[in-house]
């Protein structure tokens, strides 16, 4: 197919701006009598604050204010559900923001972070998801789901029954992966100020502005038409930026102060205010029959949602949907569920619960091929996507599967591989 | 306060300084040469990459005080849009650009190589590379845009 666009070579125009350093990321504004703002985070993974102390910060020359959760009018925000407090008065993760300061500087800001004191009541906290599913487990967040299990996705197709009587061979095994930060290299940054409408203006790097805009109005009591989000250059994101950073905070700043407010994550304050990518156990069985072709595959996907939902419902939807990787298995019972811990939350990166599934459905084929004495490649070969297959979510796939033209292409360079020893 | 004498792309400066800024802060805050990107803060990821009197450094590891005295050289001072740099063309020209974040450290490291050594090894410039990370590209067309550069410049 010819086409103008595909295979034609274009330059990006952006890519002039960022090589002579002339564009600007949040970072890079900044307006006239702008305060600063600082973020202080629990170190605990579960506790209810008893009191915050804030006496001591207030009496640093500088300070312009200290906010709370009773100062946020709407206390919550999230992606799917608004289950994540602005600013924290009971804890669920090590990193929930509990207090904010306004400073004249950085420096004032940062020292009088220091002084607040926050009396914490500790609570026992549940980082295994496994372990926190089970039903007699107190839920953290009871008025989303009575148990842990924030979703739940079977899927079924065919006979398991019938599918383990044909299987000659079969692999069990456990996968586990871990938590990823996504690290993009541009730390969160906000400019956020009342225009002269009194109008609340957010400029940030986000992948999802008219949500981010939606989360400040409700938040702040405004109309959504009462806010503005600007998306500036935004320096990585690979989901990470898909869910509210600073954007609220920085805004409540400008609106209890009336004055610009800035704000810059140190990498360190990144780490603990965005998302991680949801480390997943995996229990796979699968079963072939000698002329390799697969028979049957049951798996038990656990992800782990950590403290609020963010994505997690449509990660693990995504984990169940790929769970049999892009091979044809006419009987399969898959189970994927998002449970919720104190660990840091999760929520979307790049595969966006596709990545995580890979490690298991082929490393399923690998042993499954050796078990049946034929070559990796051969065994995905046999069972491979094609256009007519029917996937375990009982679409037939029509057209564009090219996975065996794939596979055929880099037969040669595998082969050599293999026999080289 | 203090103070220091510093010439910055070609340009010289008496600044007063707190003793405890980085040059990271001098450049950006002081002289507001913000194509100068902190990432890490802490010497990592080298998006604060400057040339100080003819080496590469991470200006967020410089303090105030030990930039007295020299000679910097910021994204600013290379190249523009009517006179582009062979290394800012040979990024655009090879796609070797997608945030942007790390660009203006990694011109200027691959900008220090070529300088002292016009024509590396694949070797070399990825030892001259080595302190600036990418977490967009996967380093493969930055890597082709620095050897595009050199061969542009014999």
């Amino acid at each position: 197919m010819k086409t103008e666009v595909v295979g034609s070579r274009a330059l990006r125009e952006d890519s002039w701006g960022k090589v002579f350093g002339q564009t600007k990321f949040p970072a890079d504004v900044n307006l006239p009598n702008q305060i600063y703002g600082v973020v202080v985070r629990s170190p605990h993974p579960h506790a209810r604050i008893l009191n915050i102390n804030s006496e001591e910060a207030m009496k640093l020359e500088g300070v312009a204010v200290v906010l709370t959760a009773n100062d946020v009018p709407h206390n919550s925000h999230g992606v799917l559900f608004r289950d994540q407090p602005v600013i924290a008065d009971y804890v669920r993760m090590v990193g929930d923001p509990v207090a904010v300061v306004g400073g004249e500087t950085m420096e004032i800001a940062r020292e009088a972070a220091e002084r607040i004191r926050v009396d914490y009541e500790i609570l026992p906290a549940i980082f295994d998801p496994e372990e926190a599913m089970k039903p007699e487990v107190p839920p953290l967040h009871p008025e989303l789901q009575s148990t842990n299990v924030l979703y739940h996705l079977p899927i079924r197709r065919g006979s398991m029954e019938e599918g383990w009587a044909k299987a000659d061979v079969v692999v069990e095994q456990v996968y586990k992966t871990q938590h990823v930060d996504h690290a993009f290299l541009q730390p969160e940054a906000v400019l956020a100020y009342l225009d002269e409408r009194g109008h609340m203006v957010v400029q940030t790097a986000t992948q999802y502005a008219h949500y981010d805009r939606g989360e400040i109005a409700h938040a702040l009591g405004f109309r959504y038409s009462q806010v503005q989000v600007k998306t500036l250059a935004v320096g990585g994101a690979f989901g990470g930026r898909e869910d509210i950073s600073l954007q609220i905070i920085a805004a409540l700043l400008a609106l209890k102060t009336q004055r610009p407010v800035k704000m810059e994550n140190t990498r360190e304050e990144s780490f603990y205010s965005h998302s991680k990518r949801h480390p997943m156990t995996m229990y796979y069985k699968t079963g072939a029959a000698k002329d390799g072709k697969l028979v049957a595959m049951q798996a038990k996907i656990i992800g782990d949602a950590g403290a609020y939902s963010s994505w997690s419902i449509n990660v693990l939807r995504k984990s169940a949907v790929h769970a049999t990787g892009p091979y044809e298995i006419p009987n399969v019972e898959i189970d994927s569920f998002a449970v919720f811990t104190n660990n840091p939350y999760t929520g979307a990166m790049r595969g966006f619960g596709a990545a995580q599934t890979v490690l298991a459905y082929e490393s399923q084929m690998d042993l499954l091929a050796k078990k049946l004495g034929i070559s990796p490649l051969e065994i995905r070969l046999r069972n491979c996507f094609q256009v007519g297959s029917i996937t375990a979510t009982g679409q037939e796939l029509t057209s564009s599967v090219p996975l065996d033209q794939c596979l055929a292409k880099i037969a040669p360079y595998f082969r050599r591989e293999v026999e080289t020893p | 306060m203090m103070v220091i004498e510093c010439i910055v792309n070609d340009k010289k400066y008496v600044l007063e300084v707190d003793p405890q800024e980085r040059l990271l802060d001098v450049l950006r805050n002081h002289l507001g040469l913000l194509g100068t990107k902190e990432g890490c803060g802490e010497g990592e990821c080298g998006a604060c990459t400057v040339i100080l009197d003819g080496k590469t450094v991470n200006s967020c590891l410089v303090l105030a005080g030990q930039a007295h005295n020299s000679v910097i050289t910021t994204i600013e001072g290379v190249g523009n849009r009517q006179s582009p740099h062979p290394v800012q063309k040979a990024f655009v020209e090879v796609g070797a650009v997608q945030c942007g974040f790390c660009t203006p450290g990694m011109v200027l490291s691959a900008k220090n190589l070529l300088d002292k050594n016009p024509h590396p090894s694949d070797e070399e410039i990825g030892v001259a590379l080595s302190g600036n990370l990418c977490r967009c590209t996967g380093y493969d067309k930055i890597l082709r845009a620095v050897k595009l550069a050199a061969e542009e410049g014999k």
